[in-house]
């Protein structure tokens, strides 16, 4: 297919004024997803994140039908502590051969933008196959009272000038804050909200892996529960988990020939908002940066909303993933509440039937808190047609990335063989 | 350290204000607009900036009680949220606020400011432009 340029991409990605789209190069259908691979998830297990990263790492090496030697490139987060190095890769797998390797890895954000690192990569012949992984202990951490995500957060500058003296950390407080407003604005709530919890909790109910396997919801208890930061309450909040998930990226044209069918990486986008990194001084926080992301990631895959069968969104916080399913297209602004009710993202209700099944592994809020690694995993297998929670006929798919200040849209196709 | 560093050049007059019954904002003169937070210079004209004094009139732009043990630094439960001030809507201050329950507070009503002595589990109290509803 012809490559559109980037003039090309940000006319048909039109923004608002209150954020940007990154100018990411078209590399629509150069890299393929080939191996994916996954550690247990659970709270405290004691298991340093290294040993979990070459577990994961081991396993997707492997579903691509590929030897450790076979990989040329490593890429891993840049901000969260002990992430695998290449000499950890070479020394548990007992090789030496060259690796690329990239900290613009990992989750979050960079479960998308990482498909596009790679395929640069790939270009220049820095590699062919390309791990990439992310694990964290922070479930052993906190158990250990030796560090949470908050402490991230707090390293920031003005956040420790301006915003913790009066309590307002750590991250369900601002969220929770976001969430009100947008209750105010449109009309939002408690029991809509509830539709976003209560679908994740049974979709990890069918799910024998998620960390939230054997408890249930109901719509009494979730209401019956006490605000943690009001609005939100314990189950509008992400777990905090230990656990590693990786996959393999290779060329396109070299995975027709590996062992499961083709996924394709279609579109990538990244977006940023204004005033970061203090979301305080978001211009607009009724919304994320997922307005700046989606729009450039459906022009690169020249599809749109109506098009996709699956997504995955991270969902940090229910009222987060509630704007970025709104920001993504799906619905208008505002109309999200709404438009979440009826099972809309069960994984029995697929398109056809008008609704658009999201996070089938149960998500951050019931599978376990991988930072959205698991999230992107869990399409392949929806796309390979091999999902627990699997939705009928599968070829598009969407992942919906989340750091606060930045967002990021990953489209994958399954190819046709 | 959760108690403000009143003698930080860059952010420790926000403090200092506080501790005189005045709110400030850092201000670029040129421009005649807020630029918060604040910076060595002005992102727009790269002018230098000062401190202004403000009325202390705000719309309260959203809050939280935060009920549960998120924040290990104060007790709750705890009102906190953002407000806009009047002569600078188009910024946010982060802060508390008092003399109110969660049933008295609506997004986008009136709020003036009061200096309250906040009090962190660990170290020394300070003195914090809070909100209360006008
Ligand atoms: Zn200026």
């Amino acid at each position: 297919m012809a490559t559109q340029s980037l003039r090309a991409l940000a006319r048909r990605a039109r923004v608002p004024d209150w954020g940007e789209s990154l100018m990411l190069e078209d590399v629509r259908g150069e890299v393929a997803i080939t191996g994916i691979g996954e550690t247990p998830v659970s709270g405290p297990s004691g298991r340093d994140p290294r040993t979990m990263a070459l577990e994961a790492v081991a396993a997707a090496i492997a579903d691509a039908g590929l030897r450790p030697e076979d990989i040329g490139g490593l890429m891993v987060s840049a901000g969260i502590r002990d992430q695998l190095r290449p000499e950890d890769f070479h020394t548990h797998f007992n090789t030496s051969q060259p690796l690329w390797f990239s900290t613009a890895g990992g989750a979050m954000i960079w479960a998308a933008t990482c498909t596009h690192s790679a395929a640069l990569a790939m270009r220049a012949g820095k590699a062919r196959h390309i791990v990439n992984v992310f694990a964290v202990d922070w479930a052993s951490r906190r158990a250990a009272g030796s560090g949470t995500p908050g402490d991230w957060h707090a390293s920031e500058d003005m956040k420790a000038r301006f915003e913790l003296p009066f309590g307002w950390y750590p991250q369900p407080v601002y969220f929770a804050t976001f969430a009100r407003r947008y209750m105010h604005e449109f009309g939002l709530d408690s029991t809509q909200l509830a539709a976003l919890p209560l679908t994740f909790r049974r979709h990890a109910n069918r799910h024998p892996d998620a960390v939230m396997h054997n408890r249930e919801l109901t719509l009494a208890s979730y209401l019956a529960r006490p605000p943690l930061a009001d609005p939100l309450r314990v189950e509008d909040c992400c777990l905090i988990s230990d656990g590693a998930a990786a996959w393999v990226m290779s060329p396109a044209e070299q995975a027709v020939d590996m062992p499961h069918p083709t996924v394709l990486v279609e579109g990538v986008g990244h977006g940023r908002v204004q005033g970061a990194p203090y979301i305080s001084q978001q211009p607009v926080i009724t919304a994320t940066p997922q307005t700046f992301a989606a729009p450039w990631a459906f022009a690169m895959a020249d599809t749109d909303v109506t098009e996709i069968d699956v997504i995955a969104v991270y969902d940090c916080f229910s009222s987060t993933a509630l704007m970025q399913i709104e920001d993504m297209g799906f619905c208008r602004k505002g109309e999200g509440g709404h438009f979440i009710q009826n099972d809309r993202l069960f994984y029995q209700r697929p398109r056809r039937l008008g609704g658009i099944p999201c996070n089938t592994h149960g998500g951050l809020l019931s599978h376990s808190y991988l930072l959205g690694i698991s999230h992107v995993v869990e399409l392949v297998k929806q796309l390979r047609g091999t999902a627990v929670n699997q939705v009928e006929d599968t070829r598009i798919a969407a992942y919906a990335g989340f750091t606060a200040d930045e967002g990021s849209t990953l489209i994958l196709r399954r190819g046709e063989r | 350290m959760i108690s403000p560093d009143l003698s930080d050049p860059l952010t420790g007059p926000f403090w200092q204000g506080a501790q005189a019954g005045e709110l400030r904002v850092s201000w670029c003169a040129a421009c005649d607009r807020a630029v918060w937070y604040p910076r060595a210079r002005c992102d727009v004209c790269d002018g230098r900036l000062h401190w202004q004094t403000l009325s202390g009139a705000a719309s309260l732009v959203a809050w939280s009680e935060v009920s549960g043990p998120l924040n290990p630094d104060f007790d709750t439960p705890y009102l906190t949220g953002l407000v806009s001030p009047r002569e600078a809507p188009y910024i946010r201050l982060v802060t508390r606020l008092v003399d109110c329950c969660a049933a008295d507070l609506r997004c986008d009503m009136a709020v003036t400011v009061r200096f309250r002595a906040l009090q962190p589990r660990r170290g020394a109290a300070f003195i914090a432009p809070v909100f209360t509803p006008a």
